[in-house]
């Protein structure tokens, strides 16, 4: 199994993709936090004033921003195989197919960890340095340190969740425009009707929020609740995508 | 060649881990979780024949039946040639062969194992199908992923470059390559285990005509040199003629003919035409026809005779002191027969439900 978490880190870093991602994250989420702050006591954007806990919180979840980099990088991981025809030679020398799922899924998990750990400490110098600018300085400790955790906790899940949907789709295509309309157009219907609202907290989406920090929204599970609900998903998926590589003929 | 036989075995050090450890050996059954071994430069002299069996494969897409109630035996130490018109199921058994596709009937073997069942398949099998890699990615990169996979150390990605020449291109995107140099990355894949047995679906593809001459010459030296099992899928006769030893014919998905080239060559249906030109044309008709040949008379001198072969026909005009002046084999007897065993897909097709479907296999 280590061989095969190995040749996945090989696939992953013999191409650019994971550069262009990792950039996008971190421009992303500099570009996030800045305008956060940017935009803090006034009073029409309604986000809390520099210096608040609730500012605090905010400002380090925003790396929650970015989990559709994430996604998108497990979910190329995934499906690249199928696009590029490497599925072939990569079943042939692994037969065994569930356990090059499983290895990819912990080679994107654990990839994930230092990508995260980027994001996270690009989001805590722009904090601190803008915030900083603009008054007070958060300090990284207590429920400010648990919500940047958090949050990078739910970078991991996604791109844990990303290989497992790439697993069922197999589209590289079809999966990530999929994704980004869930993740942009779906998720967010549902929100925001009051009908459909109180599920909402029980989707990614909302255990997302739940994790982390939210300005104003639904009913949300617990913080610890979220994180299960996610990685429950991410699970799901994990297994749903393992059983079908298995099954499925390869062409 | 990197590792002919003959070539002196290299010393134990070359092998990973304490010298003459039994253990170790046991340990390539399991090469996920081993510490990656070297591949051992002499192990081609000791390398145990296996020989591929196929029984009673069946698959069918939907209505249309690709394969249907295949059997077959390949050989080690010599070339197969699988021969079918496009569509008759080549590809399909192949990856059927590899467990890349589920048969809805019967096995396919090798000595006796499962492709999935091998405990080190690529050190057991090396396949070349489609040519499959990430465009971005270089090509000593694409096979260094592959030998992290199997547990083979990463220099084999440059030992087999080299085999296939490709060394120089090595290092550019593979999404560069031409198509003759992806064909040999394919093959370079393969070859990654040193293994036994080698499988390949149309390898010729692409090729100029001096790759297409490397090629018959290396799958040679793999099979009669070294003693592997080398199945080689084709569409074209006339490719395999010059390059298999045994060949293994099917159309719409069902086999036609198996056997050695010789031995289809000199089977009854196995003689061609032959065109002969006389000043006596009638009375040469006359006696090959009342010899039993089936003679048609083209004016000008000439007479087609066909399933014969020059050897008959000149003997009989020798016996009745005909003067001859051209003789010659029109077809060879192979691809006559080729060419009758493949065409008329209504002949040979599979008894299947919609006859307008059959032989609309992948």
């Amino acid at each position: 199994m280590t061989a095969l978490v190995r040749a996945e880190w090989t696939k992953l870093f013999t191409t650019r993709v994971w550069i262009g991602l990792l950039l996008g994250a971190v421009v992303m989420v500099a570009g996030f936090t800045v305008l956060l702050t940017s935009f803090a006591g006034d009073p029409q954007s309604g986000i809390p004033e520099v210096g608040t806990p609730h500012y605090e919180e905010l400002a380090f979840a925003t790396s929650a921003n970015v989990v559709v980099l994430f996604l998108i990088l497990g979910l190329i991981g995934m499906t690249q195989e199928y696009r590029h025809r490497t599925a072939t030679p990569t079943f042939l020398t692994t037969p065994r197919r569930g356990r090059v799922v499983i290895a990819k899924l912990v080679g994107y998990a654990l990839a994930a960890v230092p990508f995260a750990l980027v994001v996270l400490a690009v989001n805590y110098l722009v904090v601190a340095v803008h915030a900083g600018a603009r008054g007070a300085a958060p300090s990284l400790t207590g429920d400010n340190l648990r919500v940047l955790l958090s949050a990078g906790l739910a970078l991991v899940v996604y791109a844990i969740i990303g290989v497992g949907v790439g697993a069922l789709l197999r589209n590289q295509v079809g999966a990530i425009v999929g994704a980004l309309v869930y993740l942009f157009v779906v998720e967010p219907v549902i929100r925001s009707i009051p009908a459909t609202a109180p599920a909402y907290k029980w989707m990614p989406g909302g255990a997302l929020e739940a994790m982390t920090a939210t300005l104003q929204g639904p009913d949300l599970l617990e913080a610890w609740q979220g994180g299960l609900v996610l990685l429950g998903y991410g699970l799901v998926a994990a297994l749903l995508g393992t059983l079908l590589a298995v099954r499925r003929d390869v062409v | 060649m990197l590792w002919a036989p003959g070539e002196p075995t290299t010393a134990p050090g070359v092998r990973r881990g304490t010298p003459g450890s039994r253990c170790r050996a046991v340990g390539w059954l399991r090469p996920d979780d081993e510490e990656e071994t070297a591949i051992h430069p002499g192990s081609s002299t000791h390398r145990d024949p296996v020989r591929i069996e196929v029984r009673g494969l069946t698959k069918s897409f939907g209505a249309v039946r690709a394969v249907d109630d295949l059997t077959f035996t390949v050989e080690p130490g010599s070339v197969t040639g699988f021969l079918g018109p496009n569509g008759a199921g080549k590809t399909t058994t192949l990856r059927m062969v590899l467990g890349l596709e589920r048969p809805d009937a019967g096995t396919a073997t090798f000595d006796g194992v499962t492709y999935p069942a091998l405990p080190a398949p690529v050190r057991t099998v090396g396949a070349v199908l489609e040519t499959a890699f990430h465009p971005a990615r270089s090509g000593r990169n694409h096979l260094r992923v592959y030998c992290r996979a199997a547990g083979l150390p990463t220099a084999r990605a440059d030992e087999v470059l080299a085999q296939v020449g490709l060394t120089d291109a090595g290092g550019r995107r593979a999404g560069g390559y031409s198509l003759g140099m992806r064909q040999r990355l394919a093959l370079a894949t393969a070859l990654l285990g040193d293994p036994a047995v080698l499988v390949l679906d149309e390898p010729a593809n692409g090729l100029d005509p001096e790759g297409i001459q490397w090629l018959r010459g290396f799958l040679r030296h793999l099979a009669h040199d070294e003693g592997r099992t080398v199945l080689v899928s084709s569409h074209l006769l006339a490719e395999m003629e010059q390059t298999a030893d045994r060949v293994v014919i099917v159309g719409a998905g069902r086999l036609v003919r198996e056997g050695s080239i010789a031995e289809l060559r000199s089977g009854a249906q196995g003689a061609g035409s032959v065109v002969v030109r006389s000043p006596e044309a009638d009375r040469l008709a006359q006696i090959l026809g009342s010899a039993g040949f089936t003679v048609t008379p083209d004016g000008d001198g000439l007479v087609t005779v066909a399933a014969a072969t020059p050897a008959d026909v000149g003997a009989r005009a020798f016996q009745a002191g005909v003067e001859l002046h051209e003789l010659r084999a029109e077809t060879s007897g192979l691809e006559d027969l080729y060419f009758r065993l493949t065409s008329g897909q209504e002949q040979f097709a599979a008894p299947h439900p919609d006859p307008t479907t059959q032989g609309a296999t992948r």
